[in-house]
C-alpha cells in the first residue's frame, strides 16, 4: 500500500492546533496529569525551527574546520582532517570550511557550539541516534515518547490557532528505515493530537488544506450540511447525551472550520517574490527554510525541516564524501543564512529560536567514539588512491557542531571546542542532548519538572527531569 | 487625644523608621553571615515574633477604615479621636511587623513568589502608613478638606495593603489553599492514602504490641512509598536519603538523621513535611504536600519511639491480590436469573441498591453481538431473521452461531491480540530482523480456538512460528539494560499475561509496587542464555540474580537448564491452576472487550479492586472448569442479562478509571479502526484491495480455505486511514484503544483519500444497482443502519438526492449516515 502521509498527516496534525486552541478543556486520556509546582521560568522564545542535518554532518568539514589537507593519490589516510580549506566567519578567530560562507556571515546573530557529544548506542543505526536526538529518551522505550514538537505542542499549543503547532517539512517515510522514522515522529503517550504534521515535499504543501480530490467548496459545504441535519434527525437523540457522541459532533465541525481557513497560504511557496524564493530554492531543503519563514509569519510554535534522511544518502557519506558535501553545502548555506536575516530584518529573530543540528558527526578513522570504538561499517584505505575515499566515511559521536540562533541565544558566541589533531572530539564543555533540550524548553518557558504519569511512572521532558539548561546559552 | 505639634509627628515618624531601618540593616547583616552559620538565637526568636505583630496593623487599620466611614459626613464625627488613635497604633504595628517580618524571612530560609509578594505589599504597607500619619496630621481637625480626602484615600490602600499582606502571610503558612480546599467543588484530585487507622485509639493502648506496631509502621510506610519514594529510594536518592528501608529510614541523610525516634519536635522529616509549599525546604519538594491526617500518623509513630519490628518488613505497603484462584459458592438462582454471572450481578445492584432495566431490543442485540463476537455488522436480511426468528432461546442460538463462524471470529479477534501481542505486519525491528511476526500462528490459534493454557504455553515456550512475542524487538546496537529483549518478555509477559507492571522494577525497585530489581531480573533470566548481569538505572551493581518466576510457591526454574528447558518449566508453571491470578487477567480483559469497561481497571493492573471479587474470581475458575475455552467464555458474556443491559452512555471517559466506578451495564463503545473499515468496506465499496493482505485466510491449504468477501482491515498493514482511527504503533504492548473521536480523526474522516476514494466507488456501483433515490436512502439506512429511515430523515435525504440522484450526491449522502454516532457507536 502506498503511503499518502502529505494529505493526511496534514489533516492530523492540523488537528493538534485547532484542538489546543478551541477545544480547551476536551479531556485528554484519563492517566495523564500534569504536574508542575516551580515558578514560572520567563519565556525567550516562542517559536522553534530545527533545520536537521539527517545522516550525521562531519563538523571537520562544516563549522569546525581543521587542518586541510588536499586530495593527493598515494596520501594516507590518517593524514585527512579536513577537506576544505577553511574560510572566515564574521566572528573573529572563527571559521568556516569552505561553502558555508553566507552562514559564517550571519554568525554574529547567534552561538557556536562546538562540543555537543551524542550518546552511546553501540553499532550505529541513524535511526536510533535520530530518535534519541529528537526525543531525548534511548530507544527501545517501555512506552512510546513523544518527539520534542509533541512536548511543545502539548504545552504551549499553537501561536495561531490554524497553524499546527509541530509541523516537519521535507521527510518521506518510504524511504529505507521509514518504519524507524515513523517511530520517533510520533507524539507518543501525550496523545495523536500532539503529533507532527507532516509535509513531505514543501512544493506540494498546499494541496493538503483543500476539500478531497474533485470536490468543490460549494459541494463540501453542502455536504457538511446534510450531515448535520441528519444527526439532528437522527434517531440517537433516544440513547441521551455522551462524551463519544460529543467529542465526534464537536471535531467534525472543527474540521470543517479548518478547512475553510485563510492561512493555507502560508504553505504555498507561490506567494512569494520570485526573487525571494530563488534565493532560497537550493532545492527541497531550502524551499522548507522558505516554508518555515512563511509559517513564522503566520505564528507557528515548532517547525522541523529536515535535509531528508535517507541511508547513504544526503549527509550520510559512505563514499565520495568531499564531493558530496559540497552539494549538501550549496543545498543549506545560502537558504538558512537567508532565513536568520529574514528573520532578523522582520524582528522574528527576538523569539524565534533556529537550531542546526545533526544526530552526531563523522570522522575518516573513528566510529564510534575513541574509547569506545565500535563496528565499523566502512572499509577506509591506509592509503588514499582514488577520490571516492577521500572525505568523512565513518560515523564519530564524539565532537558535533550545532547552530543556535534567536530566541534569547547569545549573539556572536562560541560554546566549546573540540581538538585540533585527531580524534578531534571535544576538549572544553562537552554538552549533551539532555542540556540541549532543557535550553530550548528553557526558553519557551517549559518548567524543566514538566512531566505526566504514565502506567505509574513520572516522564519527563527530559529523562528523569534531569536536564539541566546551559545558561552560558542564553543572553 | 490631640496632636497639636509637628513635632510630635516627625519624631514619631522618624522613630518609627529607625526602627525598621535598624532592623533592615541588622538582616542584611544577618544575610550574610547565615550562610552555614545558625543565626542567634535573639533574631530568630524577634523573627517567630512576627506571625503575632502582624494580627495588629491588620485588625487596627482595618477597624480605623471601618471607622472612618462614619465620619463621610462629619470629619469631626465623635469617633474621630478613637479612628486617629487606631491609625496610629496600626501604623507603629505595620512598621514593627514588617521589620519582624524581614528578620524572619532573613534567617529562616522562605522563598518563592507568595513570599515576595506579601514581603513588598508588608513593606509598602508600613511606608504609605507613615504617609498615612502625614496626611493626618495635615487634616487640622478637618480644616484642610484636600488633606482630609487624601488622608482617607490612604487610609483605604492601607487597610487593603495590610489586608493582602496579611492573605499572602496566611498563604505562607497554612498553604494557598488553606481555605479554599474546604469548598466541596475544589476537592482535590489526590486523595491521600486512606489511612484507615484510628490514632486515638493506638493512643490509650500503652505499650505497643508487635502487632500493633507492624500495623503502625506498615501505614507509615504506605504514605512514604506514595509520596517520598520517587525521590528518596532505590529509585533516586536525593540528599543521600533513602525512605524505603528500615537501616536507610534510621541513618538518615546527607544532613544527618531525619527521625528522632520519640521526639517528633526534633525529627528533621517532621519538620520538612510540615513546611509550607513554598518553603525551599519544604518535603515533597514536587508535587502534594502531605494531608494533616498523614503528618499527624507519621508524628505519632515517632513519638512512640518508631517502632520498625523485623516483621513489619513482610508486610506490603501495596495492595496485592491474591495469587491463587478462589472459588466463591453461587447464591441460588433467582427469578429469571440462573446464569452464575447474572446472579452475581444481582448480588451486586443489591449491594449498591440498583435494580435490572428491561434487557435491549433485538435489533440493538444483535448488532452489538455481531460487532463483538465477529467485528461485523448484520446485514438487512440477518436483522429480518433475527427479528423473526421466535425460539426463546434464540439469542443464546445467535451468540453460539457467530462464535461458529471461525474465520470472522478469528480475523476480529486478531485486532485485540495483535495489540496486545504487539504483533504487527509492518514496523520497527524487521528491517533489521530484529523482530518476528507470529501472525499465522495467532490466526490459526484463534480460529481453532486453542485452549487458553495451551495459547499462553505457545506464546511463553515458543516454536518458529509463535516466538516473535517474547523474541521482543532487537535494535541495533547497544540498548538500556531494561531494555533487551530478556527484560522486554520479562515486562510484557508481565504486563499482558499476569495483568503486572514489572516495568519500574526492571531498573530499580519498583515505588509503585513490592517488586524489586532482583525479582525482575531473576523472571527475566529465564528468557535469556545467561544470566544476565543486574544494572540499576543503567548503571551495571556487578551482580546476577537468580532465575526464578516471580512467585516461588508457583515452582521452581532451574538456574542450570538452558533456555529452552526454563521456558518449558516456566510455561508449565505459570499455566497451572494454581496461577487463578493469570485466569482473572484474561476473563478481566475478554469481559472489559464485551462491556467496554473491566471488572479491574486498567485491566493491566490486575492488584487494583475489582466492583465484584466474586465475579471476578468465579469468571476465572468457571474458565478453567471449562477447560480454558474463550469462546465459551464469550458465550456466557455476551448471553448473561448483564450484557443485554441498555447501554451505559458515560459522560466522562474518567469515569471509567475511576475507582468507585459503579457497574450499570455495557458501557457505549467507539468501533474501532477495523469495525469502522469493515463496516464502510462490506456495505459500500472495499477500503482495501486484496492484495493488501497482509495474511490471507482464503489462500491457506483448502480445507482451511476462508471466504473472505474483501479485505478485512485488521489483516492489512496499518495506514494513515486506520492509524487515525485509533490503530496503534504496536512497537510497544497495547490494552487500550482511546474511545474518544478527535479532531484528528474527523479530519482523516473528512478529507482522507481512502474513504473518499471507496465511497466514489460505492456510490457508482450503488447509482448501476438501485438507480432511484428513494431506493437508496432506505437500502443506505438498511445497511448502515439496520432500520429504515423516518419520515424526517427521509426527506432531508431526499432533498440532496432527488428522484435520480447523481454519485456524488450518493457519495456524499454515505459520508453523512457513516458519521452519524448511530454508526460509529456500539451501543
Amino acid at each position: 500500500m502506498n503511503y499518502n502521509w502529505r494529505r493526511r498527516e496534514f489533516l492530523k496534525k492540523t488537528s493538534a492546533a485547532t484542538m489546543a486552541a478551541m477545544a480547551a478543556g476536551v479531556p485528554m486520556s484519563g492517566l495523564l496529569s500534569s504536574c508542575s509546582t516551580k515558578e514560572k521560568i520567563k519565556s525567550t522564545a516562542d517559536t522553534v525551527i530545527l533545520l536537521y542535518m539527517a545522516g550525521g554532518m562531519a563538523h571537520t568539514e562544516t563549522f569546525d574546520p581543521k587542518k586541510y589537507t588536499p586530495f593527493r593519490k598515494g596520501m594516507e589516510s590518517k593524514e585527512v582532517l579536513s577537506t576544505f580549506d577553511a574560510v572566515p566567519t564574521a566572528l573573529d578567530g572563527i571559521s568556516f570550511s569552505e561553502g558555508l560562507e553566507n552562514i559564517g556571515q550571519v554568525m554574529d546573530k547567534g552561538t557556536l557550539i562546538r562540543s555537543y557529544v551524542a550518546a552511546d548506542l553501540g553499532h550505529i543505526l541513524h535511526t536510533r541516534h535520530q530518535y534519541h536526538w529528537h526525543t531525548c529518551y534511548e530507544p527501545p522505550q517501555s512506552v512510546t515518547v513523544p518527539h520534542m514538537g509533541s512536548w511543545m505542542a502539548k504545552e504551549l499549543g499553537p501561536v495561531n490557532p490554524v497553524i499546527p503547532p509541530f509541523i516537519n517539512i521535507g521527510q518521506r517515510f518510504t524511504v529505507g528505515e521509514g518504519e524507524e522514522l515513523k517511530a520517533f515522529h510520533s507524539a507518543g503517550f501525550l496523545g495523536s493530537e500532539y503529533g507532527p504534521f507532516l509535509i513531505p515535499d514543501p512544493t506540494s504543501g498546499l494541496d493538503s488544506v483543500r476539500p478531497p480530490v474533485g470536490m468543490s467548496n460549494k459541494r463540501f459545504e453542502a455536504r457538511n450540511q446534510l450531515y448535520e441535519r441528519l444527526v439532528q434527525e437522527s434517531a440517537m437523540g433516544e440513547f441521551g447525551s455522551d462524551y463519544q457522541k460529543e467529542s465526534l459532533k464537536r471535531s467534525m465541525e472543527q474540521a470543517y472550520m479548518l478547512l475553510n481557513s485563510p492561512e493555507a497560504k502560508a504553505f504555498d511557496l507561490s506567494q512569494e517574490p520570485k526573487e525571494k524564493y530563488d534565493t532560497y530554492n537550493t532545492g527541497k531543503f531550502g524551499l522548507g527554510c522558505l516554508m518555515a519563514k512563511r509559517l513564522v509569519d503566520q505564528g507557528a510554535r515548532f517547525i522541523s525541516v529536515t535535509s531528508e534522511y535517507e541511508p547513504f544518502m544526503g549527509w550520510d557519506t559512505h563514499e565520495n564524501g568531499h564531493t558530496r558535501l559540497k552539494d549538501m553545502k550549496k543545498l543549506i548555506d545560502a537558504p538558512i543564512a537567508q532565513l536568520i536575516k529574514d528573520l532578523d530584518e522582520s524582528g522574528k529573530l527576538d523569539r524565534t529560536m533556529v537550531i542546526v543540528a545533526s544526530e552526531f558527526s563523522r570522522d575518516m578513522l573513528t566510529e564510534g567514539r575513541p574509547g569506545a570504538k565500535v563496528k565499523d561499517q566502512v572499509e577506509v584505505p591506509d592509503i588514499i588512491q582514488d577520490m571516492k575515499n577521500y572525505g568523512m566515511h565513518r560515523h564519530f559521536t564524539d565532537g558535533c557542531s550545532v547552530l543556535m540562533f534567536g530566541g534569547g541565544i547569545k549573539r556572536g558566541h562560541v560554546y566549546g571546542k573540540t581538538a585540533d589533531e585527531r580524534p578531534c572530539k571535544s576538549i572544553e564543555k562537552p554538552i549533551k542532548i539532555a542540556a540541549l533540550h532543557q535550553t530550548i524548553y528553557h526558553a519557551l518557558g517549559i518548567d524543566p519538572e514538566t512531566n505526566y504519569e504514565i502506567e505509574k511512572r513520572p516522564f519527563y521532558t527530559t529523562p528523569d527531569g534531569d536536564g539541566v539548561a546551559e545558561m552560558d546559552l542564553l543572553a | 487625644m490631640k496632636y497639636k505639634s509637628t513635632a510630635i509627628f516627625w519624631v514619631t515618624a522618624v522613630l518609627l523608621l529607625c526602627v525598621g531601618l535598624g532592623d533592615g540593616l541588622l538582616a542584611a547583616g544577618l544575610q550574610e553571615q547565615a550562610e552555614g552559620t545558625e543565626p542567634f538565637w535573639l533574631w530568630k526568636f524577634l523573627g517567630r515574633l512576627h506571625p503575632l505583630a502582624v494580627h495588629f496593623p491588620v485588625s487596627l487599620l482595618l477597624f480605623a477604615a471601618l471607622l472612618e466611614l462614619f465620619t463621610l459626613k462629619n470629619f469631626n464625627h465623635k469617633l474621630r479621636p478613637g479612628i486617629d488613635l487606631l491609625v496610629w497604633a496600626g501604623v507603629a504595628g505595620a512598621v514593627l511587623a514588617a521589620s519582624l517580618g524581614w528578620i524572619l524571612a532573613t534567617v529562616e530560609d522562605y522563598g518563592g513568589s507568595t513570599l515576595d509578594v506579601h514581603q513588598w505589599t508588608g513593606i509598602a504597607t508600613a511606608i504609605i502608613g507613615l504617609l498615612l500619619i502625614y496626611f493626618l496630621r495635615k487634616t487640622e481637625g478637618g480644616r484642610n478638606p484636600k488633606s482630609v480626602k487624601a488622608f482617607r484615600s490612604v487610609l483605604f490602600v492601607s487597610a487593603i495593603g495590610v489586608s493582602v499582606a496579611g492573605h499572602f502571610g496566611a498563604s505562607l503558612t497554612h498553604g494557598e489553599d488553606y481555605l479554599t480546599s474546604t469548598f466541596p467543588w475544589n476537592e482535590d484530585s489526590y486523595s491521600p492514602e486512606n489511612l484507615n487507622i484510628d490514632l486515638v485509639a493506638f493512643g490509650e493502648e500503652g505499650e505497643l504490641s508487635e502487632q500493633k506496631q507492624v500495623e503502625l509502621v506498615g501505614k507509615v510506610r504506605a504514605v512514604l512509598a506514595h509520596n517520598c519514594y520517587k525521590c528518596h529510594s532505590d529509585a533516586k536518592i536525593k540528599g543521600e536519603l533513602r525512605l524505603d528501608e528500615r537501616e536507610y529510614v534510621f541513618e538518615g541523610g546527607e544532613s544527618g538523621p531525619v527521625i528522632v525516634p520519640g521526639s517528633s519536635g526534633k525529627s528533621e522529616l517532621v519538620r520538612r513535611i510540615n513546611l509550607p509549599k513554598d518553603h525551599e525546604e519544604a518535603m515533597p519538594s514536587k508535587g502534594k504536600v502531605l494531608s494533616g491526617d498523614e503528618i499527624a500518623l507519621i508524628s505519632f509513630w515517632i513519638d512512640r519511639g518508631a517502632p520498625w519490628p523485623d516483621a513489619a518488613s513482610e508486610v506490603s505497603e501495596y495492595r496485592v491480590a491474591a495469587l491463587e484462584p478462589r472459588r466463591p459458592n453461587v447464591p441460588a438462582a433467582r427469578k429469571g436469573l440462573d446464569q452464575p454471572i447474572d446472579i452475581w450481578v444481582d448480588e451486586y445492584f443489591q449491594e449498591q441498591d440498583m435494580s435490572w432495566k428491561d434487557p435491549v431490543d433485538d435489533r440493538t442485540y444483535l448488532r452489538r453481538i455481531y460487532l463483538d463476537i465477529i467485528g461485523l455488522q448484520p446485514d438487512p436480511e440477518t436483522y429480518k431473521a433475527f427479528e423473526e426468528d421466535t425460539r426463546p432461546d434464540k439469542r443464546a442460538a445467535w451468540v453460539e452461531a457467530l462464535l461458529n463462524r471461525n474465520d470472522d471470529y478469528a480475523t476480529h479477534w486478531m485486532t485485540f491480540w495483535n495489540d496486545a501481542l504487539r504483533n504487527d505486519y509492518t514496523g520497527t525491528g524487521y528491517i533489521t530482523k530484529g523482530r518476528f511476526a507470529i501472525t499465522d500462528w495467532l490466526y490459526t490459534s484463534l480460529r481453532e480456538n486453542k485452549p487458553y493454557d495451551q495459547f499462553v504455553k505457545q506464546l511463553l515456550n515458543p516454536d518458529e512460528k509463535s516466538k516473535g512475542f517474547i523474541e521482543g524487538i532487537r535494535w541495533r546496537g547497544d540498548v538500556n539494560a531494561s531494555q533487551v529483549t530478556e527484560m522486554q518478555a520479562a515486562q510484557n509477559v508481565g504486563q499482558v499475561i499476569l495483568g503486572l507492571n514489572l516495568k519500574c522494577a526492571s531498573c530499580h525497585d519498583s515505588f509503585i509496587s513490592d517488586w524489586k530489581l532482583e525479582e525482575a531480573y531473576a523472571f527475566a533470566n529465564i528468557f535469556a542464555d545467561t544470566t544476565l548481569e543486574v544494572s540499576r538505572c543503567e548503571t551495571p551493581i556487578g551482580k546476577k540474580a537468580s532465575t526464578k518466576i516471580l512467585w516461588e510457591e508457583l515452582g521452581e526454574i532451574d538456574s542450570t537448564a538452558n533456555r529452552d528447558k526454563k521456558l518449558e518449566q516456566l510455561a508449565e508453571y505459570l499455566v497451572q491452576p494454581a496461577n487463578g491470578r493469570m485466569y482473572r487477567t484474561i476473563v478481566n480483559r475478554v469481559w472489559k472487550q464485551l462491556m467496554g469497561r473491566g471488572l479491574v481497571e486498567p485491566a493491566d493492573e490486575m492488584d487494583n479492586v475489582p466492583w465484584s471479587q466474586d465475579l471476578l474470581d468465579w469468571m476465572a475458575t468457571d474458565f478453567e472448569d471449562n477447560g480454558y475455552d474463550l469462546k465459551n467464555l464469550i458465550y456466557k458474556i455476551a448471553t448473561s442479562q448483564a450484557y443485554q443491559q441498555p447501554a451505559v452512555a458515560i459522560e466522562d471517559p474518567q469515569i471509567l478509571t475511576d475507582d468507585d466506578f459503579v457497574f450499570e451495564g455495557v458501557v457505549t463503545k467507539r468501533l474501532t479502526a477495523e469495525q469502522f473499515a469493515d463496516g464502510v468496506s462490506q456495505n459500500i465499496h472495499p477500503l482495501f484491495e486484496m492484495e493488501e493482505l497482509q495474511y490471507n485466510p482464503n489462500e491457506l491449504a483448502v480445507s482451511e480455505q476462508s471466504t473472505m468477501t474483501f479485505a478485512r482491515a485488521s489483516l492489512v498493514a496499518n495506514n494513515d486511514f486506520l492509524k487515525a482511527l485509533g490503530r496503534p504503533n504496536r512497537e510497544v504492548v497495547s490494552t487500550n484503544r482511546d474511545s474518544q473521536a478527535s479532531l484528528l480523526q474527523a479530519l482523516e474522516l473528512t478529507n482522507g483519500e481512502t474513504l473518499n476514494e471507496a465511497l466514489q466507488e460505492g456510490a457508482l456501483r450503488w447509482k448501476e444497482k438501485y438507480g432511484d433515490g428513494d431506493i437508496i436512502v432506505h437500502e443506505t439506512y438498511r445497511q448502515l443502519l439496520g432500520r429504515e429511515p423516518h419520515q424526517n430523515e427521509f426527506n432531508v435525504a431526499m432533498e440532496v438526492l432527488g428522484e435520480d440522484p447523481e454519485p456524488a450526491a450518493i457519495q456524499d449522502f454515505f459520508w453523512a449516515v457513516l458519521l452519524l454516532p448511530e454508526f460509529q457507536l456500539i451501543y
